[in-house]
């Protein structure tokens, strides 16, 4: 069964994309049991749409305005909850502090090679 | 035997069996209270059957198979269910007789129940559904909630197991100990809430499932440990509060004690500590003991909160050991050890610190002690109480000794 991890990450002072995957967490990412993932550019990157009464509407920011921020997803296989949650412990290891995953079992879905 | 009595009895274990064979909560759930109001209408006149169990889950499972029929969704089911879909449902009488057929699931049920990644107030609200055989209606009732909420409090926690796939099962070595201590958590948060007071008797109702773990776990010293605890407990329940009113443990009439259950409870204290690891639960077992020896042992007592203490950081044993600590060297002893603790919320830590107070002739600091555990005492019997003893420390009454440990 496929989980999907959503990883909140806390404010940080450098710029994300200039910033290599730590080795730490390259590594938990080539697990055979990660099926993909995608890491994201800062929150101020977002541009969100939003539908009005028809109307679209583009705000400038995430959906969601917190502290914490939506860093990346993770999709994981597992035959359980106990299993994936054993995987997002491993994976949240190398994480700075503050950093916080969100299992969420996937209902259905497609994902192609990016 | 009354109808009654087998669904209390065996709803569990009927219910653990389905969910093993259906892998669903809620399929399992409605299948099972059909198959109970069939036997409610069956037994009386055709006679209980010589298998109780094996009757309940053989009509069960046909209800389920029926029931995944007319929804059409037969995939990824046991092969065994697949099997009886294709052959239709067996007679019930297939495993009337033979009760070793049906396999008790219930541990895994628990531990289901009792995991984790649901909240605990959700924990505790299936685990008196789907083990105790609570309906939704006095859950609901016993935790003050309305109906409706503890409807969907149940709800949104079986599609979570089933949707985020929470496992049926005894958890692996690793875990055990842990997990095993959340499930305690859980019974003992029961049994607690039972003191407050509810419809339904929870404190009753936890020991059942503590029964129920002892028999599963025999070897479990924790589990064996926190059975005993409730049972003493317990034990005094009767002579705890006499009109209306908490009666502190040495003015307790011993006559109205379970001695019966205290001498289970002993006993299981005992099994446990045979098997030679101290746990937080042996520990509070062995104190509930000892308080119910006259004279008691201050100083057993007071040692073993120490015990307690380092095990849990809970300053609430450290609020305990004070007051053992206050018959060994006095109220001034116990007071000095209160107020290193940050407890302003819990409303036995102002009883107790007025209590120390009064007896230290404190009267004017005991007086707005009292009042402050007034304000947040949750029972009428407690209000009673401390009015009376906010009373008896108002500047123009004469204090008389006593005791507020109950």
């Amino acid at each position: 069964m496929q989980y999907a991890l959503l990883v909140y990450a806390p404010p940080e002072e450098t710029d994300r994309a200039a910033r290599p995957i730590p080795e730490t967490v390259a590594a938990q990412l080539d697990r055979p049991e990660v099926t993909g993932w995608a890491r994201l550019h800062a929150a101020e990157s977002a541009t969100t749409v939003r539908s009005d009464d028809g109307v679209m509407l583009l705000t400038d920011g995430p959906f969601i305005d917190s502290k914490e921020y939506l860093a990346g997803l993770i999709l994981i296989e597992a035959g359980n909850l106990d299993g994936a949650l054993a995987t997002a412990r491993e994976l949240l290891q190398p994480t700075r502090p503050g950093t916080a995953i969100e299992v969420r079992p996937v209902l259905d879905g497609r994902f192609r090679g990016a | 035997m009354a109808l009654d009595a087998v669904f209390r009895d065996q709803w569990g274990r009927v219910l653990a069996t389905l969910i093993g064979i259906l892998g669903d909560i809620e399929l399992a759930e409605d299948a099972a209270a059909e198959a109970f109001a069939v036997a409610a209408e069956r037994w009386p006149r055709d006679g209980e059957p010589a298998n109780p169990v094996g009757w309940l889950v053989t009509t069960a499972r046909n209800r389920a198979i029926d029931q995944l029929r007319r929804r059409q969704v037969l995939a990824a089911k046991t092969t065994l269910l697949a099997r009886d879909l294709e052959t239709g449902p067996q007679p019930p009488e297939a495993l009337m007789d033979d009760a070793a057929a049906i396999s008790d699931e219930r541990l895994e049920l628990i531990f289901t129940c009792c995991h984790p990644a649901l909240a605990l107030d959700a924990q505790v609200a299936l685990t008196l559904r789907s083990l105790g055989g609570l309906s939704t209606d006095e859950i609901a009732l016993a935790f003050l909630v309305p109906f409706e909420t503890m409807s969907k409090r149940l709800t949104r926690a079986k599609r979570k197991i089933r949707d985020a796939r929470i496992p049926f099962a005894v958890p692996p070595g690793h875990q055990l100990p842990d997990r095993l201590a959340g499930v305690l958590a859980v019974v003992y948060l029961i049994f607690n809430q039972g003191w407050g007071g509810g419809r339904v008797d929870l404190a009753a109702e936890a020991i059942r499932l503590g029964r129920a773990l002892a028999g599963l776990m025999p070897d479990e010293p924790e589990v064996l440990a926190l059975l005993a605890l409730m049972l003493l407990h317990d034990a005094r329940k009767a002579a705890r509060v006499r009109d209306g009113q908490v009666v502190p443990l040495d003015d307790q009439d011993r006559t109205l004690w379970d001695t019966q259950q205290i001498d289970e409870g002993r006993r299981l204290l005992h099994r446990a500590v045979a098997r030679g690891r101290t746990g937080p639960y042996l520990v509070q077992a062995a104190i509930a003991d000892l308080h119910l020896h006259q004279p008691r042992d201050w100083r057993q007592i007071a040692a073993l909160y120490q015990t307690l203490a380092r095990q849990t950081g809970s300053p609430i044993v450290e609020m305990n050991r004070a007051i053992g600590v206050a018959e060994i060297d006095g109220p001034e002893a116990g007071l000095a050890i209160l107020d290193r603790l940050d407890l302003d919320h819990y409303r036995y830590f102002h009883s107790t610190r007025a209590e120390l107070l009064r007896r230290a002739g404190r009267d004017g600091e005991a007086h707005r002690a009292y009042r402050r555990a007034l304000d947040l005492a949750q029972t009428e019997p407690e209000q009673r109480f401390l009015a009376e003893r906010l009373a008896e420390t108002a500047p123009t009454a004469e204090a008389e000794p006593g005791r507020a440990d109950t």
